[in-house]
């Protein structure tokens, strides 16, 4: 049987992307960052995962408006890189896992969670921006991704991400293999991209956003989208996404390990929480 | 759900339709090929994808205000940019009503 060993909530941002590929981590103001993702790449590690289940947002790389899915499942073998409009980045395409993703697909359907499923889906710094920074990029681990419209209003609430969380451990525990599997909840944290408060940031809100993920994240699940929002963004709101990997942990949890740092427009948090 | 939130427009659908023709020039912009058409001729480029002469009027004088007035999508804008040479925080300032320098003073109180 499939099981949850933990869940990483984790910023993701195209400067990761840019910095990881100058080479910049121990220039001063990044080393914060990727110092930060030293002790959860050991946890990892020592936690010999099978399988990423990635949640996080497409930022109009793989979709447009023409058809922009709420949730959508990536159940390829193969998981190409998106053209982000800066040319692609020198990584190799990601390994997926369609049997274990059919099967998900299968799962939340039952679940009354119907997300569009995609034989072909590219990835954007949504995924590529932190992955090099925790494992190997010759990516031995296969990821099995899930897209949720975080950009394009009416968007799912906050409730609805952590309902999203439990139905994954769901799926994840009827699932007949032995895998190991991480569930990971990406983007945020406080980010304003446009607008006149454009470059605000909330780091208060970012760290009590973390503490009680941990301890309380069903309270946090009962705000409401504008509330995410007013403390966090427009943009911002993508955290509602760590609900969803907060969700599939369960009850009670312990914490590995912890970041956050804010050198630019965007608050990076780094929560590993173990099951 | 209030329309601005954050000093900021709410990216509803009713926005995204009224962008449409803009963001979806934007989007064509994910391949080298397009950008280098786009790159060459800006304007008969958007012409020929739909775009409207306000929007076209609006990239050619890289007014990131007005074309978010227009309904744009931050993520679109940022893909003209990218093509244009112009970054986010530029954009971004721009969009607040700023100049870059003046972001800059800015940012160690943000």
């Amino acid at each position: 049987m499939a099981t949850v060993i933990g869940g990483i909530g984790t910023s993701h941002a195209p400067t990761i992307g840019v910095a990881w590929d100058r080479g910049q981590q121990k220039e001063p103001m990044w080393a914060p960052l990727f110092d930060g993702y030293v002790p959860a790449r050991q946890w990892l590690d020592e936690m010999r995962p099978d399988l990423f289940l990635i949640v996080y947002n497409d930022h109009v790389n793989q979709f447009f408006f023409d058809n922009y899915p709420t949730f959508a499942l990536g159940v390829g073998a193969v998981h190409a890189q998106a053209d982000e409009g800066w040319g692609k980045r020198p990584l190799p395409d990601l390994p997926g896992d369609p049997d274990f993703a059919w099967h998900l697909a299968r799962s939340l359907v039952n679940d009354e969670f119907d997300p569009t499923i995609c034989q072909e889906m590219s990835l954007d710094h949504g995924v590529l921006s932190f992955l090099p920074l925790l494992t190997d990029t010759d990516w031995k681990v296969p990821v099995v991704p899930l897209a949720v419209n975080v950009i394009q209003h009416p968007i799912p609430t906050p409730r609805r991400l952590f309902r999203l969380g439990t139905a994954l451990r769901r799926a994840i525990e009827s699932y007949p293999k032995d895998r190991r599997i991480v569930v990971f909840g990406t983007g945020g944290l406080t980010h304003q991209l446009h607008g006149k408060n454009f470059g605000i940031k909330n780091a208060a809100w970012d760290n009590e956003f973390m503490d009680r993920l941990e301890t309380e994240p069903a309270a946090l699940s009962e705000l409401s989208t504008q509330d995410y929002m007013e403390r966090g963004g427009t943009e911002g709101v993508e955290m509602i996404m760590w609900l969803a990997m907060r969700g599939a942990l369960g009850g009670n949890v312990k914490r590995v390990h912890r970041n956050y740092t804010a050198p630019l427009t965007t608050g990076y948090g780094l929560l590993v929480l173990e099951t | 759900m209030d329309d601005v939130i954050s000093g900021a427009y709410v990216f509803t659908g009713e926005r995204s339709a009224r962008s449409y023709a803009l963001n979806k020039m934007a989007n064509s912009l994910s391949s080298p090929e397009n950008r280098k058409r786009f790159q060459a001729d800006e304007a008969g480029y958007m012409r020929g994808l739909g775009c409207s002469d306000t929007q076209i009027y609006l990239v050619l004088r890289r007014d990131w205000r007005g074309m978010m007035e227009q309904g744009a999508s931050i993520y679109l804008l940022l893909k003209i940019g990218a093509a244009v040479g112009v970054p986010l925080p530029e954009i971004g300032a721009h969009t607040a009503g700023r100049t870059l320098a003046e972001h800059n003073a800015r940012r160690g109180q943000l």
